[in-house]
C-alpha cells in the first residue's frame, strides 16, 4: 500500500515536471510571454 | 466515491485547462479576422463575467435537477462555443460564443457544479481533501493545457485546433454520468427551497465574511495574471523570465490547492483561509521591496502559485460545513461571483491605476490591503453547522 502510495506521487511529480520542462522550450516561452496572460 | 472523485476531477481538469490557454489564440485570430486586440480582450472580459453570474443559476440548477444533467448542457455549450468561436467573422459573433457561450459553459463544468456532487457523496471527515483533490485537478488541467494547446495550434492552425478542443470538451459527457446521483441521495435531511437557501446564506455574517476573502482572491490573482508581464518588462527582465514565472505559478498552484485542501481536514478553514490571504500580503510586500532579479521572480511566483488557488477547497469545504451540501452548487457559485467581480475589478484598476500613475505601485498595494483585509475578516467565520428549526416547526 505504501509502495503504490510513492509510485503514485513519483507518477505525478514525473508528469508535473515534464509539464513544467515543455514551457521552457523557446518557442513556447515567447509565444506565452506574449500573449497568454490575456487570458486570465 | 472513487468515481465521483476521479470523474469530478477529471471534469475540471478539461474545463478550467481549455479555458486558460485562450490567450493563445489571440495574434492568429486578430490578424486573421482583422480585429484589434480590444476585440478578443472584451470577449474575454465577457467570458468571465458571465461565467460569474451564471454560476449561481448553474447551481441551482445542478442542486435542483442533478448535477449530471447541467455538466453535459455544459459540455455541449462548450463544444458549441469553441465551434462558434472558430466560425465567428464578425466582434459582436466573437463576443456571442467565446465570451457569452463559454462563460455559460464554464459556469455548468468548473469548481461549482462538481464540488456539489463530491459534497453530498464524500464523508465529511474526508470532503475537504476531495475538494482539494479536484482543486488540485482542474490546477493541473490549468499548467498543462497551455502546452497543449500551443501544440495545437503550431500542428493544425488556430481553426483546427479550436475544433479539437470541442472535441474534447463533449469527453465530460461521459465522464458526467459517474456524477449522477441517485434522488435518495439529494432528499436526506433538512428540506429547504432554493430561494430560502439563499436568503439564509446571504443573511449570515460568515457567508458574507467568505464572499468578502474570495473578492479578494480573484482581485489578486488576476492583477497579477495579467499585469505581472507588463511589470517585469517595465522592470527590464525578459520575456522568457516572464514565462518561467508563469509555468512556476502553474506547478506550484497544483500543490497549494492539493495541500490546503488535505489541511482542512485536520485544522480550522478559517485559519487557512486567514493564513493564505496573509501570507499572499507578506509574499506581494517582499516582493515588491527587494531589487526585481529573474531569481526574486523566481521565487515570488513559486510562493504566489503555491497560494493561487488553494482558497478555492477551504472556502467550499466550509459552505458545505455550515450550509449542508443540499444547495452546495447554488452557494459556491454565488461566493465565486464576488470572485468574478474582484477579477473584473482586478485587471481593470490594474491597467486605470497605471495609466493614471505610471506605475504599478498603488494596485500592489491595495493588494496588500486587501489580503490583510482578507486575512482578518475570515478569522470571525463560523464553520459550525447553522442552526435550524426542526422540520416539525417548519
Amino acid at each position: 500500500m505504501k509502495l503504490r502510495r510513492v509510485a503514485a506521487w513519483a507518477g505525478a511529480t514525473l508528469v508535473l515536471l515534464l509539464v513544467f520542462a515543455a514551457y521552457l522550450r523557446p518557442e513556447l516561452a515567447f509565444t506565452l510571454a506574449s500573449q497568454l496572460w490575456n487570458c486570465f | 466515491m472513487k468515481q465521483v472523485l476521479l470523474c469530478g476531477a477529471m471534469i475540471v481538469t478539461l474545463s478550467m485547462g481549455i479555458r486558460h490557454g485562450f490567450g493563445l489564440w489571440l495574434q492568429p485570430i486578430t490578424m486573421d479576422r482583422g480585429w484589434t486586440r480590444e476585440t478578443f480582450a472584451f470577449a474575454l472580459a465577457i467570458q468571465n463575467l458571465s461565467w460569474g453570474i451564471a454560476g449561481p443559476f448553474a447551481g441551482m440548477l445542478a442542486d435542483r435537477y442533478g448535477a449530471f444533467r447541467v455538466l453535459i448542457i455544459g459540455s455541449l455549450f462548450y463544444a458549441g462555443g469553441l465551434v462558434l468561436m472558430a466560425l465567428a467573422t464578425s466582434g459582436l459573433a466573437f463576443t456571442g460564443s467565446a465570451g457569452l457561450v463559454l462563460g455559460l459553459a464554464q459556469s455548468g463544468t468548473t469548481y461549482a457544479v462538481v464540488y456539489g456532487v463530491i459534497g453530498r457523496n464524500v464523508a465529511p471527515e474526508k470532503r475537504s481533501w476531495a475538494m482539494g483533490v479536484a482543486a488540485a485537478a482542474g490546477s493541473f488541467g490549468q499548467f498543462l493545457m497551455v502546452p497543449v494547446e500551443n501544440w495545437l495550434i503550431g500542428s493544425f492552425g488556430w481553426q483546427n485546433a479550436l475544433f479539437l478542443l470541442g472535441c474534447l470538451a463533449l469527453a465530460i459527457v461521459p465522464l458526467a454520468f459517474g456524477l449522477k446521483e441517485p434522488p435518495a441521495a439529494k432528499a436526506t435531511g433538512f428540506q429547504q427551497s432554493i430561494g430560502s437557501a439563499l436568503r439564509e446564506a446571504l443573511s449570515y455574517p460568515s457567508f458574507l465574511l467568505l464572499m468578502a476573502g474570495y473578492f479578494v482572491c480573484g482581485f489578486q490573482v488576476v492583477f497579477i495574471g495579467v499585469h505581472m508581464p507588463s511589470y517585469l518588462k517595465d522592470h527590464g527582465l525578459t520575456p522568457n523570465v516572464a514565462t518561467t514565472a508563469l509555468a512556476l505559478i502553474g506547478l506550484f498552484n497544483v500543490f497549494g490547492t492539493y495541500i490546503s485542501g488535505s489541511l482542512g481536514q485536520r485544522m480550522p478553514k478559517k485559519y487557512i483561509l486567514s493564513s493564505i490571504y496573509a501570507l499572499r500580503s507578506v509574499a506581494i510586500l517582499a516582493f515588491i521591496s527587494v531589487p526585481l532579479t529573474p531569481s526574486s521572480v523566481y521565487v515570488f511566483a513559486s510562493v504566489i502559485g503555491f497560494l493561487w488557488l488553494s482558497t478555492v477547497p477551504p472556502t467550499n469545504a466550509v459552505i458545505a460545513q455550515i450550509f449542508g451540501v443540499q444547495y452546495m452548487s447554488m452557494l459556491g457559485g454565488s461566493v465565486f461571483f464576488s470572485h468574478q467581480v474582484g477579477s473584473f475589478l482586478g485587471v481593470w484598476l490594474g491597467g486605470r491605476l497605471y495609466d493614471a500613475t505610471g506605475s504599478y505601485d498603488v494596485v500592489w498595494w491595495i493588494s496588500i490591503g486587501l489580503g490583510l483585509f482578507a486575512a482578518i475578516v475570515n478569522l470571525p467565520v463560523r464553520e459550525a453547522a447553522i442552526v435550524r428549526p426542526s422540520p416539525q416547526a417548519v
